[in-house]
């Protein structure tokens, strides 16, 4: 197998201050306090504006959030994805290892972005659904506790989950030419709970069954759930490119090129691979 | 450049890497986790009332041993870290408190003595240890699984044991815990007031229990073996799939 042969001399390192938590640290910030203020806006207005569906309070406190939300939802999405796209690496086989594993600090601060949205969504705007339903009988789909949770806090962790999916795609040799199967169901089983929704309320509507949390209406959210398991896949998929990274530029072993990784994915991951090269 | 700098940089950017695998890992877990366990076990979990001695340790267990299971068999055989189970269960009450504390009694203000969680913690750290002595899935899921259903209702027992007293109340017998229901109206409540022992589910009375966690610790075996295969060679898989652009030539003409 053709490797780049280098010394540790060669190779350019890059500065320390690259593997920084800033942009993380400011987005899930800025997420933790746009779920606190949505929490006071709930309590501020949910019981008093939100418990009759035909009533003038209702349409402007509650339909015109989720009508707002929604534009805005996709437009960002719309605008994140494609910014994505749209400024791809075209020459990812010249990538440099020093770019590489700015790349993948990059990915990883992306994917925790994406797990604290998933965390808030699926588990504590979710469960707080229940609290809603035990306490108040809705007369509209469009509930307050929906227009929250399944309008607002599942589509953002969506926005971010597909966002760091595109950017490893279209900045990561491993990524570029083939579809990680964890990684893919990471980011789409989870984002299958938002369809899912039309079900669940279809069969809501329909079935009038508020007063069991353990329906089977609700094991579609279950089954979807379960790809949050994927996340150990996909761990193990970039955690041997990352330590071959480090292991090359500052160590001097030697590594495959980031044209053989995107020839051959799979090869970058492989055990025997990843043993030549530990620490 | 002198090696030892270059190697404490090295190992800098390693730690980070290292805290953002677990981080990110922890989170995504109790997304997935504690919405599987609301909506399989959720109103046992949410209300004082049905957390019974029949079904509540049949159905809490045999449906919590799934992820743990299936990230064990990743965090074992791959990190060597003997810690899934309890790394799971520890996100789950995580993510059952905030709701629990902030919601259930903050928002809609039940007590917090109707509306707080179950506890796997000490079932998981067993089920843990088991896996790390033995080093073998097949023996956790004989051994580990079997404790993990008996463990359930001793270990949570601390807990539940004050509700359980028998009441007088309105001339009828009930447990503390169906007073706290009577006192908290819920949504559908009458459907809630459950009469969980029948038949000769009563007329056996104390043995219920210790057959129910049989039973569950049964299940428990047989759930965690396909969870632990799915996690190994599903969820943990790393494969990848070739785009059709990315095929070679020849192999797209067959
Ligand atoms: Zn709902």
């Amino acid at each position: 197998m053709a490797q780049t042969q280098t010394t540790a001399t060669a190779v350019a390192r890059p500065p320390i201050t690259a593997f920084s938590w800033k942009s993380a640290g400011i987005a899930i910030g800025a997420l933790v306090v746009f779920d606190v203020l949505i929490n006071v806006y709930e309590r501020l207005y949910a019981f008093s504006k939100g418990l009759d569906y035909t009533s003038a309070d209702y349409e402007s406190y509650w339909m015109g959030m989720l009508f707002a939300e929604l534009v805005l939802e996709a437009v960002t999405a719309a605008g994140l994805w494609g910014w994505l796209w749209m400024t791809r690496d075209r020459a990812l086989d010249r990538l440099s290892p020093a770019e590489e594993l700015k790349r993948y600090w990059a990915l990883g601060l992306f994917v925790l972005t994406y797990t604290y949205a998933a965390y808030a969504g699926a588990s504590y705007f979710t469960e707080q659904d229940g609290t809603w339903h035990q306490t108040v009988i809705r007369d509209t789909d469009f509930t307050p506790s929906h227009v929250i949770e399944f309008y607002q806090s599942y589509p953002i962790y969506i926005i971010f989950g597909v966002g760091s999916l595109v950017y490893a795609m279209t900045r990561l040799p491993q990524f570029a030419k083939a579809f990680s199967l964890p990684y893919v169901i990471l980011v789409g089983s989870p984002a299958m709970i938002f369809p899912n929704v039309g079900l669940n309320e279809f069969g809501h509507t329909r079935w009038f069954m508020e007063e069991l949390f353990v329906a089977p209406l609700h094991w579609g959210f279950v089954t979807f759930g379960w790809g949050a398991l994927a996340i150990l896949g996909t761990w193990l998929q970039i955690c041997p490119r990352v330590l071959s990274l480090i292991n090359h530029i500052y160590y001097g072993k030697p590594i495959q090129s980031p044209a053989e990784v995107m020839k051959n994915p799979q090869s970058s991951v492989d055990p025997a691979a990843c043993a030549a090269c530990a620490l | 450049m002198q090696y030892s700098q270059v190697d404490a940089e090295a190992r800098a950017i390693g730690r980070k890497f290292d805290l953002v695998v677990l981080l990110s890992t922890f989170l995504v877990l109790i997304a997935g986790f504690h919405v599987h366990q609301m909506l399989v076990a959720g109103d046992w979990s949410f209300w004082v009332d049905w957390k019974d001695r029949n079904w509540w340790p049949i159905v809490a267990p045999i449906l919590e041993i799934t992820f743990p299971a299936a990230t064990q068999a990743v965090l074992w055989t791959k990190f060597r870290m003997p810690i899934g189970a309890t790394f799971c269960c520890l996100g789950l009450l995580f993510g059952e408190w905030m709701n629990r504390y902030i919601n259930f009694y903050g928002w809609t203000h039940y007590p917090l003595n109707m509306v707080f969680p179950e506890t796997f913690i000490p079932a998981a750290v067993v089920l843990d240890i088991v896996l790390m002595l033995t080093g073998n899935w097949v023996v956790t899921a004989l051994v580990g699984g079997e404790l993990w259903g008996w463990l359930f209702y001793p270990t949570n027992w601390v807990m539940i044991a004050p509700y359980h007293l028998p009441v007088e109340y309105q001339g009828a017998l009930m447990s503390l815990a169906d007073v706290i229901n009577y006192m908290y109206v819920r949504t559908s409540t009458p459907e809630y007031l459950r009469i969980v022992e029948t038949g000769t589910m009563r007329s056996f009375a104390g043995g219920v229990t210790g057959v129910a966690a049989f039973f569950s610790a049964f299940v428990s075996v047989c759930m965690y073996v396909p969870w632990w295969l799915m996690g190994a060679y599903f969820f943990g898989s790393t494969k990848f799939f070739k785009t059709y652009e990315a095929t070679p030539v020849e192999a797209r003409q067959h």
